[in-house]
């Protein structure tokens, strides 16, 4: 009933001695290949970091750096003193081939300025700007990560954010994990619509459909708990069954019929054959369910009321306020905040990149 | 049968008796919804946390619990809360131009207003007419934001011009002096003046003037147009877009970026800059004036003493006709129609805006109080956190509010709005045809106005 | 064959089933797995979508605060008069032309790079996914400032070679593109499902075509790129869904009106503006559900396709 289209290719076995020969040839291509690759990435590294610096560069700054100063990727800060009240930068100057350090107090038409020194803050001098370099110092703000984790409960937003992401996680792992299964393993009339039904759902955008929802939420009295962002989890979702479908569709049939002939029921296949298979798609949909409740922001902020009940991604947004952005806050804690989902991705590759498939059928 | 009815009597008496004082200790909450404008930055949070807790031990009877949402998205949750049957009792701080344009969902407080003979004639007298739409009023005053100049005063030492005016009595401080001091001020990178026959508009280094964190209407309003700021006549039915205030504003506002090039407004300008809430024109240094309002100050706050320049103050100039036009924001708390507890919201809004309080509320918002009675402390409270800014130009541009006022309700207001908005954008991009954009405007806006009369049923 | 035969323990518990033929047993398995989207769908998704569905037959505005009344195809006859909408359609069209194909191109070369044996490729990995984990305000912030026209990283980059830049999100011309720009660099998402999918490639499959002298190129087309055709079609299809639904860049860069010029108003972001700024929220539905029509008939032909590009290993013929 199966096709077992790569047979012929699986069964081939090669002779090994020819196999290394053939591979030792291929030595030196490969050695080029992989320069080239390196450099490529590389490259392309070097353009997706540099949005990222400015990020972290930010998240070192003052507000009045980065509103002065917002591109420059180093934190600096110009050196200044007080005279008659007043800030005045300090400048270094060549005066009389002698280096002196003096304060800009004024500047003065025709590219020149007063300065003074700020021993002798009687005595003016006007000397061209072009001759006076600014005295600038390297600044980082430590603060701001310190602020923006203690001026909002952020403490109590990430065990909601926890709870929030690895409620669902489970949730949708083991509901999508079943509805992709019973999509792509078995025939049955309709299953094809109900796919198209499935896809479907998330074909309607939610500006729409949020009103009705909310007033079923409130209806059940789930409106300011975390409940509307885990239950629904665990009845499956249009993105990570369709993804899993595609993965299991590519395992061959004949594991299927093997296990059966083993006597293990549909259940069993799944569990012991189909979940291996499939595990670099199993970890990717864990990994981009948890990005998505980790970063969602948009359902939170529709349907918990109390700051005690909100999440990382609200509390982010509550830094960007009408008239103050708090720019250096929101960049201190996105650095913080990509770190959980990094880590996550560095690790689960271990997993992720085991996940390579053998065949079994071979004889 | 007498004695049945005594018996009801006597039933009810004791019923009401015995609920009466249970009902009495329930106390009613008012939940306030804070989100459509300032009010939600975590130092504003915690402050609004502590005027609830303060007005809660002051009552039994009412207590306030402030709900606090993201700025971004706040429309579509509040939008979601009342059609979704958990409407807030209390919407604010917000903003005229958000009042208007919600206009629909908010409550008339005129009723309340007549029904305890409220005084008013405290609050500033023109605050009075920004949330009384004519046959709406939404909410007493509270706050206030009168714009002003903000200038580098080490870019006028170094061109060596002379500071703009900070008094409204300088009958020299026109819109033609502003014009020139701006060209003055201009430079391109090789040091020459926009009023240099040698100037290179292609390579501009550091300009005259902005005005950049406005709509059309705020823009447009200086020049004293018959209907102020409202864009129809006064029945609401008839656009005046074009009106000649609107053409000599308009032409003003091109020559500006493309004759004069001291307005940073064409598309290769800092404008994305401006707008992306990470500066502004003026912490750059890279413009000499800007003019804006006093919530701009809130935002400076903690820039100002660090900025590598000092800052001046000056008085907004005359316009063409001679008249003082300086636009006024405002913020207020206003009822939805569809809360449940008006009295008590009405009350609420009532101690807001009170002598006592406002003072205190003003300052989490960062506003100039509506109410005259409490000016001078409070401007002794503002000298303490900004030492460098002087205030008198700030506070005497209540005298000059426009109106209407440049946030008024108009039909179909958002809409409308848009359509202004995409008339400053087309000058931006380059488009110096200001007649054909106007007519363009006004027979759009009247096409929006009559779509809205004909759903209203003529 | 037969589910239940080899488990006689659960047996028992089945015995209604006994008299089923084996497609009426695997079709009745079938819907037991798919039963909790099926129990979530009815729970939580049909309700809203019926309404909605229903509200765009109506004149409902959502704070005008009474009752929504029955207009019949009025709000959809609108829609279809409406410059707006065409130009919506327009621009989402365009902005799918641009980023859609070179999002799905560009994502499938990385992975093929970062599926080498080189040195450090977690790290390189890393990096690559990096961008696709950073969402919302902050990522706009950062890359207004890299597109700031005076002062941006790009502009000066390019002034390196004597190029006077644009003002890549107030110049009409270069808005879309810039967004565009904007999303190829959080790619790293589409990057996972293509590594995750050749990481599935069974490793035998290339072992045989070396041995049959296949070359680089020939494996490529013989074996990598029929395994993944099943990776491309979900991605085109997310992405074509993505594409349509594009909404938070846009809004955050250009607002709701699609500044500068309407130049950036996307389909959803006409139909947030319309429900949120307008109120409109009959007309909102009229327009989320043609969307709705439009990506689903889109989708349908995709499906359609599928059959002749796209490569199952497992696929189950037959009658379904």
């Amino acid at each position: 009933m199966a096709t077992i289209q790569s047979s012929a290719a699986l069964e081939a076995t090669p002779p090994q001695n020819a196999l290394r020969r053939f591979q030792l040839g291929m030595k030196g291509t490969r050695l080029i290949l992989h320069v080239i690759t390196t450099f490529l990435l590389a490259l392309g590294a070097v353009v997706l970091m540099i949005p990222l610096l400015y990020m972290i560069s930010m998240a070192f700054k003052s507000p009045a750096q980065i509103r002065t100063d917002p591109l420059n990727l180093i934190p600096m800060s110009a050196l200044t003193v007080q005279i008659d009240g007043r800030s005045a930068p300090m400048h270094r100057v060549k005066l009389d081939g002698v280096e002196r350090e003096l304060a800009l107090v004024r500047r003065a038409p025709g590219g020149n300025a007063q300065f003074v020194d700020p021993a002798n803050p009687e005595e003016v001098l006007l000397l061209p700007l072009a001759d006076a370099e600014p005295i600038r110092y390297f600044d980082p703000r430590l603060t701001n990560f310190q602020e923006a984790f203690t001026t909002v409960p952020f403490d109590r937003y990430l065990i909601n954010t926890l709870i929030v992401t690895f409620g669902g996680m489970t949730g949708m792992l083991i509901s999508c994990t079943l509805v992709a299964y019973g999509f792509s393993r078995f025939r049955a009339p309709w299953l094809n619509v109900l796919f198209l039904v499935l896809l479907s759902t998330i074909m309607l955008p939610r500006q729409v459909t949020i009103i009705p929802t909310y007033l079923l939420y409130n209806a059940l009295g789930w409106v300011d708990t975390l409940l509307p962002l885990i239950v629904p989890a665990f009845f499956a979702n249009a993105y990570d069954v369709f993804l899993l479908r595609q993965f299991f569709m590519r395992i061959p049939l004949d594991l299927d019929d093997a296990a059966k002939i083993d006597g293990a029921n549909s259940f069993q296949t799944l569990l012991y054959v189909i979940l291996p298979q499939a595990r670099p798609a199993l970890i990717s949909v864990a990994i981009f369910h948890f990005l998505y409740a980790w970063n969602d922001f948009y359902e939170p902020m529709i349907f918990l009321h109390t700051p005690q009940n909100w999440t990382m991604a609200i509390g982010l947004q509550s830094f960007n306020a009408l008239y103050s952005t708090n720019t250096h806050l929101v960049m201190a804690a996105s650095v913080v905040m990509i770190i959980p989902p990094i880590l996550l991705f560095f690790f689960a590759q271990r997993f992720f990149m085991q996940g390579i498939v053998i065949t079994g059928v071979k004889g | 049968m007498r004695i049945r009815q005594w018996l009801i009597v006597m039933l009810t008496a004791l019923m009401a008796f015995a609920v009466g004082p249970v009902a009495a200790q329930q106390p009613v909450k008012v939940t306030i919804f804070v989100g459509l404008g300032t009010g939600t930055s975590p130092t504003q949070v915690t402050a609004q946390r502590a005027l609830e807790q303060k007005f809660n031990s002051q009552h039994t009877d009412i207590q306030i619990e402030f709900l606090i949402v993201p700025y971004s998205e706040a429309g579509q949750r509040l939008i979601t809360m009342i059609t979704g049957g958990n409407a807030p009792q209390l919407v604010g701080p917000i903003g005229t131009s958000t009042i208007a344009d919600y206009l629909d969902a908010w409550a008339d407080i005129d009723a309340f207003i007549k029904a305890e003979n409220l005084d008013t004639s405290d609050f500033y007298g023109p605050t009075l007419e920004i949330n009384n739409f004519g046959f709406k009023n939404v909410g007493l005053p509270l706050g206030i934001y009168p714009s002003f100049i903000i200038y580098n005063v080490d870019l006028f030492d170094a061109a060596g011009v002379d500071y703009p005016p900070a008094s409204y009595d300088d009958m020299t401080w026109d819109i033609n002096a502003l014009t020139e001091t701006a060209m003055l001020l201009t430079l391109d990178a090789n040091g020459n003046d926009a009023t240099s026959p040698d100037f290179d508009p292609e390579n501009v280094v550091q300009w005259g003037f902005d005005d950049s964190w406005i709509g059309t209407l705020g823009r447009m309003v200086f020049w004293g147009p018959e209907n102020g700021g409202r864009v129809t006549t006064p029945d609401f039915r008839t656009a005046v877009v074009n009106s000649p205030e609107w053409q000599q504003g308009l032409q003003w506002y091109a020559d500006a970026i493309w004759e004069h090039h001291f307005y940073p407004g064409r598309p290769t300008d800092i404008a994305t800059y401006e707008a992306a809430g990470v500066g502004s024109p003026l912490d750059s240094g890279l413009v000499a004036m800007f003019h804006t309002h006093t919530w701009y100050l809130g935002e400076l706050r903690d820039v100002l003493p660090d900025l590598p320049f000092q800052v001046g103050i000056a008085a907004v100039p005359l316009n063409q006709k001679g008249q003082r036009i300086a636009r006024i924001h405002a913020d207020s708390f206003v009822i939805p129609e569809a809360a449940t507890n008006k009295e008590e919201a009405w009350y609420v809004m009532k101690w807001l805006s009170s002598a006592e309080n406002i003072e205190e509320v003003c300052l989490i918002y960062g506003c100039i109080p509506a109410r005259a009675s409490v000016a001078e402390s409070y401007e002794a409270r503002l000298r303490e956190v900004f030492p460098m800014i002087d205030f008198d130009p700030i506070f005497a541009a209540i005298e000059y509010l426009d109106n209407p006022h440049h946030e008024t309700w108009v039909p179909d207001r958002p809409r409308v709005n848009e359509v202004l908005d995409r008339i400053s954008e087309q000058v931006q991009q380059g488009n110096r045809d200001v007649t054909a954009i106007l007519d363009a405007a006004n027979a759009e806006v009247q096409q929006i106005l009559d779509a809205y009369w004909a759903r209203q049923g003529g | 064959m037969s589910q239940a035969s080899n488990t006689p323990p659960k047996r028992s518990l089945l015995r209604f089933m006994d008299g089923w033929s084996l497609q009426k047993r695997e079709a009745a398995a079938a819907y037991v797995y798919i039963a909790p989207w099926i129990v979530g769908f009815l729970i939580f998704t049909l309700g809203p979508m019926v309404v909605s569905l229903g509200l765009s037959f109506t004149d409902y505005r959502t704070i005008a605060g009474r009752a929504p009344n029955f207009v019949g195809l009025d709000n959809y006859l609108r829609m279809f008069n409406s410059p707006d909408f065409w130009q919506s359609l327009r621009v989402t069209v365009t902005f799918a032309a641009m980023a859609l194909p070179s999002g799905l191109v560009l994502s499938f070369v990385i992975a093929i790079l970062l599926n080498q044996k080189i040195p450090f490729v977690n790290v390189w990995r890393t990096i690559y996914f990096l961008p696709s984990v950073l969402a919302g305000v902050a990522v706009t912030l950062l890359w207004i400032l890299i597109f700031n026209p005076q002062i941006g990283a790009l502009n000066q980059f390019l002034a390196l070679f004597g190029i006077r830049g644009p003002g890549w999100l107030t110049d009409p011309n270069y808005a879309l593109l810039s967004l565009t720009i904007m999303s190829l660099w959080g790619i790293g998402g589409g990057m996972i499902i293509y590594l995750a999918g050749l990481q599935g490639i069974p490793t035998d499959l290339y072992d045989a075509a070396k041995v049959d002298g296949a070359n680089v190129v020939q494996r490529f087309f013989n074996v990598t790129l029929p395994m993944m055709t099943p990776v491309l079609f979900y991605n085109l299809v997310l992405g074509l869904i993505g594409t349509f639904s594009y909404f938070t860049n846009a809004f955050l860069v250009g607002g709701a009106d699609g500044a500068p010029l309407k130049s950036t108003l996307f389909y959803n972001l006409n139909l947030y503006r319309t429900a949120f700024r307008f109120f409109e929220m009959g007309d909102a539905s009229a327009l989320a559900w043609i969307m709705f029509v439009i990506i689903l008939v889109l989708t349908l032909l995709i499906f359609r396709s599928s059959e002749i590009w796209v490569f199952y290993e497992g696929e189950l013929r037959g009658k379904k």
